[in-house]
């Protein structure tokens, strides 16, 4: 992390005092114990308490504050909901962490446009039920959906089990007002469906909190489809699993959402869900496909042959929604029911070409057992996110440098059949000191130049994402004790 | 006249820049020459990528093509063919527009301008369809981003920031590209003779239904006369509705959609798949602008305001055709009419949107800014971004803004 500046801290007092000039003074908060609720994000594993908390209302506010840290060369890091797992939201010590929890308010319906203007700190899932009562809904939906904020989501380009067919975050985003670390007011896109000149709205969707403070939001809304079902499939391989799943798409078949889940998987999921998985399979996929009746039932029956041809040994298909999210069920319940299995877990989370899954799966299991420590895979079989999840306990000594180094090992295989080291859940602290891994100096360098035309004195969520020192260390480091993480309520898939 | 280098290997083109770089020399970057878009520039160097041509990988089941830079964008959409898929973002064949002829160009030239379809609406611009890239920044280093997956937050997402940047801050060497399945069906909703603003209503509509329209066009009357297709009435305005997927799905939702518009029943007819497919790759082509001696624009805007731009224009000599669900506007205006020009400019930023100019005589589009930007802080910082990959200011300079 960047080097504490020793003379920012002990001007905490006259900091403090200046920032209040900004925002309501209730809004600040400074004391040891009014602070530790930001000490971490999701990613518990590291906690840090910030110099500072400021809550700014509007944008005035944030650009007061951020011009203000400018001038005087104080760190500033951004932060939603904090329900992140790469610690993008750790603070640092001698940093103002700067929460956006205020900007809680939807600020435009427009149907007519197919578009909601919010503040960034809305949550993902208040999107959606804002819009459902005219049939509409937000695509992306991270399992954390139910807390994360939009904000945040635009930050780490969130996924969800949907974005095979209908994109990430950054396909769903129209425009954003963006304050940039000098405090100057921005806006990228708007209602309209491109903007002109350079791509900044891309650029700074998944740039993790580097580039600038979100204060505005405009996402595109889209219709529910007319009809949603799901097929439950098991198979006797995860080869023929993944073959299938490599077999619908070439049939020209995008689902909505593919997921795979291994036997370890299944059985811990089963005794905590009680989905009524089959037994006797060493692999599940759930396929949904979602369209009008007559596609859904067309597509249904072209899985169904393709899933036969592929030795699937089981076959169900869902009669109803009450169904089909009972299917869902088990896969909802994969971290908690490992938490129950195991007093410790990693959650790993790389990206990897669809077709290398078994090759994946059998580095998986000969790195457990090389680590010593047992592992259960869920895979986000259509767009080709694994996570893995590894299990160990802290109170025996070593396993967790073990399971951190059994971590990197996972994804370094990642980056080497061609995937990347991140899917959904950003780099932040968490894989920074892998990213060497996928991206050579000059690579990184040039990111770094990026960063530099945005926030010239890098003082914007420092020490995030890119390695100061060039090195490979380990990574992975989604640790949960005992089943105990930081926002434990959501549901993680 | 610059002179002309045609390299065909990153690691030539990475020498070439870097020693254009230590000399300080500009370079005008070029794939197929296809497209004639952006502010004319002046370098004593053409750098022509048409050689670093080829595909690397396609994994169809993997949804995902890795091609050369200068690889033609048809020779790719034959390959997505054999393979029953295609580039869904559906991007344009603008060498209609140019010199009459078709000319796909380069995949490269099609992601430096980030071109796309008909379809835009619904399945996402070009941008939206790049997965990663390599390409050579102006100091003269291989830089990369991205990869071949879907879901990826690696760093930044500078593989979007590339797309539409005509150049200005790598050449392009590597591309991957998301592919799709293509569609089994195209069906076209038609109503004639119906006015402007209730097309959009039409567009609107169909849009607050799950029915997933993935076309949605207007022709005014004197736009419609160049279609010679047999099931159409090119006397009146035509506005079209295509309905793609499964076949007993878009029939099904043709019907859907004809009740919905029952009120239009008398003018309302259907082009079925082979002349749909016809009718939308035309409109996509711009071929209504074919081989144009006048100034083309391309006007995006909120839905909302499309009629009311539209509207303020109707006594002036303007063509132009309404595409993306009323998202867009094509329109072209007399080749001298700058007047015309500058209106057409001042009235879309009124209404919240932009304009680029396509197509312009040359003595314009050295005078003429070829995008709308007005916000002087994007101009700041978009030169930042500029100088962060060619500080020195050598790769296709003052194409996009002057000094960018």
């Amino acid at each position: 992390m960047p080097k504490i500046d020793q003379s920012v801290l002990n001007d905490k007092e006259s900091i403090v005092r200046d920032l209040k000039k900004f925002t309501n003074s209730i809004n600040i908060i400074s004391d040891p114990e009014g602070i530790t609720p930001y000490e971490t994000d999701a990613l518990s594993a590291y906690k840090q308490k910030p110099m500072a908390v400021v809550l700014p209302e509007n944008t005035a506010e944030v650009s007061d504050i951020l011009k203000y840290c400018h001038k005087n060369n104080i760190k500033v890091v951004p932060r939603g909901s904090g329900t992140g797992l790469s610690g993008g939201a750790l603070p640092l010590a001698d940093c103002v962490l700067l929460g956006l929890s205020k900007f809680n308010k939807i600020l435009e319906i427009d149907f007519e446009n197919r578009c909601v203007v919010t503040q960034p700190g809305v949550t993902n899932l208040s999107l959606t039920k804002a819009v459902e009562h005219n049939g509409f809904y937000y695509a992306p939906d991270p399992s954390s959906q139910i807390a994360c904020s939009i904000g945040g989501n635009i930050a780490e380009n969130s996924g969800g089990v949907h974005s095979l067919k209908y994109g990430t975050t950054t396909n769903n985003v129209l425009g954003v007002e963006i304050v940039l670390m000098d405090g100057t007011i921005m806006r990228f896109g708007g209602k309209k469906l491109e903007s002109e000149g350079y791509d900044l709205l891309g650029l700074i969707t998944g740039s993790e909190g580097l580039l600038g403070v979100l204060t505005e939001v405009t996402v595109k809304i889209l219709k529910k489809p007319q009809s949603v079902k799901a097929l439950l499939l098991g198979f006797q391989s995860v080869e023929d699993s993944g073959q299938c799943v490599s077999d619908i798409i070439s049939g020209g078949i995008i689902p909505a959402g593919m997921e795979i889940m291994d036997k370890p998987l299944i059985k811990a999921t089963d005794n905590y869900a009680k989905a009524g998985y089959p037994k006797d399979v060493e692999a599940i996929l759930i396929v949904e496909l979602d369209g009008t009746e007559s596609e859904v039932n067309i597509l249904i029956k072209r899985v169904e042959e393709i899933a036969k041809k592929n030795k699937s040994t089981y076959l169900r298909i869902s009669k109803n929604d009450e169904e089909r999210l009972r299917f869902w069920l088990g896969r909802k319940a994969a971290f908690p029911a490992i938490g129950d299995m195991s007093p410790d877990y990693l959650c790993m989370d790389g990206t990897i070409p669809r077709k290398k899954l078994a090759e994946v799966l059998k580095e998986i299991t000969k790195l457990s057992q090389k680590h010593g420590l047992r592992v259960a895979n869920c895979f986000h079989a259509g767009d080709g996110n694994l996570h893995p999840l590894i299990m160990f306990d802290s109170n025996v000594k070593s396993e967790l440098k073990r399971a951190e180094k059994f971590g990197a090992d996972i994804l370094k295989y990642c980056v080497k059949v061609g995937g990347v080291l991140t899917g959904e859940h950003g780099v932040g602290i968490e894989k920074r000191d892998l990213m060497c891994e996928m991206f050579n100096d000059e690579d990184i360098q040039q990111q770094l130049n990026i960063k530099q035309a945005f926030d010239e004195k890098s003082l914007l969520n420092p020490g995030k994402v890119y390695p100061i020192l060039h090195r490979c260390a380990e990574g992975g480091k989604m640790h949960v004790h005992k089943g105990d993480t930081k926002f434990k309520d959501i549901p993680r898939f | 006249m610059p002179e002309i280098y045609s390299l065909s290997s990153e690691h030539e083109v990475a020498d070439f820049i870097k020693n254009c770089n230590s000399e300080e020399v500009p370079i005008e970057i070029t794939g197929h020459n296809s497209k004639s878009i952006g502010r004319l520039i002046q370098c004593s160097k053409s750098l022509h990528l048409k050689n670093l041509s080829g595909i690397i990988e396609y994994f169809p089941e993997e949804l995902y093509i890795k091609v050369k830079a200068g690889t033609p964008l048809a020779l790719v959409e034959i390959e997505l063919d054999k393979k029953n898929q295609e580039l869904s973002f559906e991007p344009p064949d603008m060498g209609f527009l140019y010199t009459g002829q078709s000319n796909k160009g380069s995949v490269g030239g099609a992601v430096a301008c980030n071109l796309s379809g008909s379809r835009r609406f619904r399945a996402g611009a070009l941008r939206d369809h790049i997965l990663g890239f390599r390409g050579i920044n102006g100091k003269g280093e291989i830089v990369k981003s991205g990869g071949t997956v879907v879901k990826n937050v690696t760093g930044y997402d500078v593989s979007k920031l590339i797309t539409g940047s005509y150049g200005t801050l790598v050449a392009l060497t590597e591309i991957v590209l998301k592919v799709q399945p293509k569609n089994e069906e195209s069906q076209t909703l038609l109503v004639n003779n119906i006015n402007l603003k209730k097309a959009l209503n039409i567009f609107s509509k169909s849009m607050q239904t799950s029915v997933e329209i993935s076309g949605a066009c207007f022709y005014p009357a004197k736009m419609s006369k160049f279609f010679k297709l047999n099931d159409l009435d090119t006397t009146t305005s035509i506005t079209a509705i295509r309905l793609e997927g499964p076949k007993i799905s878009v029939v099904e939702r043709i019907n859907t959609l004809k009740k919905l518009f029952d009120e239009y029943k008398k003018t309302i007819s259907v082009l079925e798949n082979y002349q749909s497919r016809i009718f939308w790759k035309n409109t996509t082509d711009l071929q209504f602008f074919n081989n144009s001696k006048n100034i083309v624009a391309k006007i995006i805007l909120p839905p909302v305001n499309t009629d009311q731009f539209i509207n303020k224009f109707e006594n002036e000599e303007l063509k132009y055709v309404i595409d993306w669900a009323g998202n867009l506007i094509w329109a072209e205006i007399p080749e001298n009419d700058s007047v015309l020009l500058r209106q057409l400019r001042t009235e879309v930023t009124k209404l919240a949107g932009h304009m680029t100019i396509i197509k312009a005589p040359n003595h314009m589009r050295i005078k003429e800014d070829f995008l709308t930007t007005v916000d002087e802080n994007i101009k700041v910082l978009s030169l930042k971004i500029k100088e962060s990959f060619d500080p020195k200011k050598i790769l296709n300079p003052g194409k996009m803004y002057s000094g960018i």
